[in-house]
Parts: structure tokens; C-alpha cells; sequence
């Protein structure tokens, strides 16, 4: 009887195991957006990732690391904020705070920041194909400012 | 109107714009006041220190040479952080870094990591992820890193969310193909409520 039971018992738990392996973790249609994506200058690659339920951009590679004028990595010497000037550039996070809106496909409520002045801009991101995203900065509306086409780019694997 | 008459007229025209001049100089020191007082109002308030500590920052590999994302999170409730002093109604104003400490969580130490910066984010919409501090570059041999923070920087709409998302970025030197890297931080706040 007790090794009719063991019997049960492990098949009940070789199936559950087997069930689990089934199951595909729930993935929000918004992370389609997760990558590592580069500007239309090629000058950066910016990884973006997902920190609760926004998204996130920071820069993972410059074409030029250091300054030119010290040989030393670059900051975000332009920051407003001079106790914050001397944060790496490199990882720093240009695109904040982006929430998915499901109705138009869009990331919105989101900013982009130009480390070449300091300045923080709103922006809008579209996908216009799954390799392929407009990135919109703007003041105000969104009719005054400016889109640049991001391709993204396959992460190397070993 | 004779003489006399346009004179008098240019008077009483003269004593209205005074006396228009003069309401309107008390109303806009009224309001000044007004703004004082709210602003005065605002600037106080009872502060207490809040401690995060032991926070296991996990970097998850493999790890590329440059900076890797590491995150973890806390919970605060101000209610939980007064114990018997909370009141119903109280909410918190304002919160800012007074320090940030980040300890080896494996064996690896702080072996090929060149800089740390240290963000805040909360699910809050009305909040934006801020940089709270760092260390660039890191002292060589140390076994412990004291970040240099930015006390300016208004962390209060994070913690006033709850959840509170804390992301330390480590800059390595090289890749890491296998396994993660671990740190632990502890975190010191100064919270206005």
C-alpha cells in the first residue's frame, strides 16, 4: 500500500514537473521594447531594460569613452545637478521612466536626456518594426520636436 | 473747463492712480506673505532618519565589460518608521540621501569594478527615476565603499509610493560570462513628514 502511494505520489509530482515546464512565463506585450538599440549617429548603444512597470535606457557604449581634452572616461560633466557631474556617461540613463500604452503601441510619459547640454526632453517611443523604433524628443507638444530612428542590435553570445 | 478746472481734474485723476497704485502694492504684499507663510509652512515639519540595510544588489550574468544593471528593493511605509508617533494623516514631504554604503556580497569583492552610481524608482507616475549618488573611480583595495551622494536630490515621491526600487549600475573592467555578482548597500535617509 505505502509503495502504491510512493508510486502515485511520484508520478503525481514527475507530472506536475512535466506541467511546469509547460508553462511560459507571463511576458508584458510592452517588453518588446528590452534590448540593446543604437541611434542614427552610431556615436552610442543604449540598452533598455524594465525597473517595475516603466522602462529604461542607459548607455552601454560610446564610440569616443574617454574626453578627448583629459584621456579620462567621460562624465556628465553638463549635469545640472554639479554634486552629479561626475557620474560615468558611461551607464548613465538617458531614457526614463517610459510606460507601455497598450491602446496606440507607444512607450510615453517618458524623457530623454542630451548629455551634450544637460537638457531633458519629453519623448515619445514607437515601434515601427520590431528592429526599428522612433524615438521623438520634444518641448511641450509633440510637434515641436525632433525623431531619430533607432535600430536595434543582436547581443553577442558566447 | 477753465484753468482751474483741468487742474483739479488732473489732481483727482493724479490721487486715483495713487491710490490704485497704493491697493495694489498691498495686494501684492499680501500675497507675498501669503506665499511666505505656505512656503514657511512647507519648509517645516518633524524629520526622522530611515535605515535600509543589508540590501542584496544582484547583478545577473553574464555581465559585459561596462556597466551592468543591478537592482533590488525595499518597502517603506512611514506608519511602520514612526511605530508610536505616526499619526493618521501623516504623509511623507520629503526625503533625501545622507548616506549610502555598498559591501562585498560573494568572494569576488570588488574586483574589476571601476565605478558604482546608485538610482532611485518607484512605480509612482509622477516620479522620476534620479541618480543619488556614486563613486567613480573606486578606491583599489578596499573592502567597503562609501558613495559620494547627492543630498539635493528629492527622493520623497519614492518613498512616499511604498515600494521603492533600488538600482546600483557596476561598471566592470571585463566580462563575466559565468555566474552574477553580489553587493550588499545600506542606506541611510533623512525623511520629512
Amino acid at each position: 500500500m505505502i509503495r502504491t502511494m510512493s508510486l502515485w505520489a511520484t508520478m503525481a509530482v514527475l507530472a506536475l514537473g512535466t506541467l511546469s515546464f509547460d508553462v511560459q512565463p507571463q511576458t508584458d506585450p510592452g517588453d518588446k521594447l528590452l534590448g540593446v538599440w543604437e541611434p542614427s549617429n552610431g556615436r552610442a548603444r543604449v540598452k533598455i531594460d524594465r525597473i517595475g512597470n516603466k522602462y529604461y535606457g542607459r548607455i552601454v557604449w560610446l564610440i569616443e569613452p574617454n574626453d578627448p581634452e583629459t584621456g579620462e572616461a567621460k562624465t556628465d560633466k553638463n549635469n545640472p545637478d554639479p554634486a552629479l557631474q561626475n557620474v560615468p556617461l558611461k551607464g548613465y540613463r538617458m531614457l526614463k521612466d517610459f510606460v507601455y500604452q497598450e491602446a496606440d503601441d507607444s512607450w510615453t510619459e517618458g524623457t530623454i536626456y542630451d548629455p551634450l547640454n544637460g537638457s531633458t526632453y519629453s519623448c515619445i517611443i514607437k515601434m515601427t518594426d520590431e528592429n526599428t523604433l522612433d524615438i521623438r524628443g520634444y518641448i511641450g507638444v509633440q510637434a515641436l520636436g525632433r525623431t531619430d530612428v533607432w535600430k536595434r542590435l543582436v547581443m553577442p553570445s558566447r | 473747463m477753465n484753468l482751474a478746472g483741468a487742474i483739479f481734474e488732473a489732481k483727482r485723476v493724479e490721487s486715483n492712480l495713487l491710490a490704485m497704485m497704493k491697493n495694489r502694492l498691498l495686494q501684492a504684499c499680501a500675497m507675498a506673505g501669503v506665499a511666505l507663510t505656505l512656503w514657511g509652512c512647507a519648509g517645516s515639519g518633524d524629520t526622522a532618519n530611515y535605515e535600509a540595510t543589508d540590501l542584496a544588489v544582484v547583478l545577473a550574468g553574464p555581465l559585459f565589460e561596462g556597466p551592468n544593471q543591478g537592482q533590488t528593493q525595499f518597502t517603506f511605509s512611514l506608519a511602520a518608521a514612526l511605530g508610536k508617533a505616526f499619526e493618521p494623516g501623516m504623509k511623507v514631504r520629503d526625503a533625501r540621501i545622507q548616506s549610502a554604503e555598498v559591501l562585498p556580497g560573494d568572494s569576488l569583492g570588488f574586483a574589476n569594478v571601476r565605478s558604482f552610481v546608485l538610482s532611485f524608482a518607484s512605480d509612482n507616475p509622477d516620479a522620476s527615476m534620479v541618480e543619488a549618488g556614486f563613486k567613480n573611480p573606486l578606491p583599489a583595495g578596499v573592502n567597503r565603499v562609501d558613495l559620494d551622494v547627492a543630498p539635493n536630490v528629492e527622493l520623497g515621491p519614492h518613498m512616499a509610493a511604498g515600494e521603492v526600487y533600488v538600482v546600483l549600475d557596476a561598471d566592470l573592467d571585463e566580462d563575466f560570462w559565468d555566474g552574477d555578482r553580489r553587493f550588499l548597500l545600506n542606506l541611510e535617509l533623512n525623511i520629512t513628514y
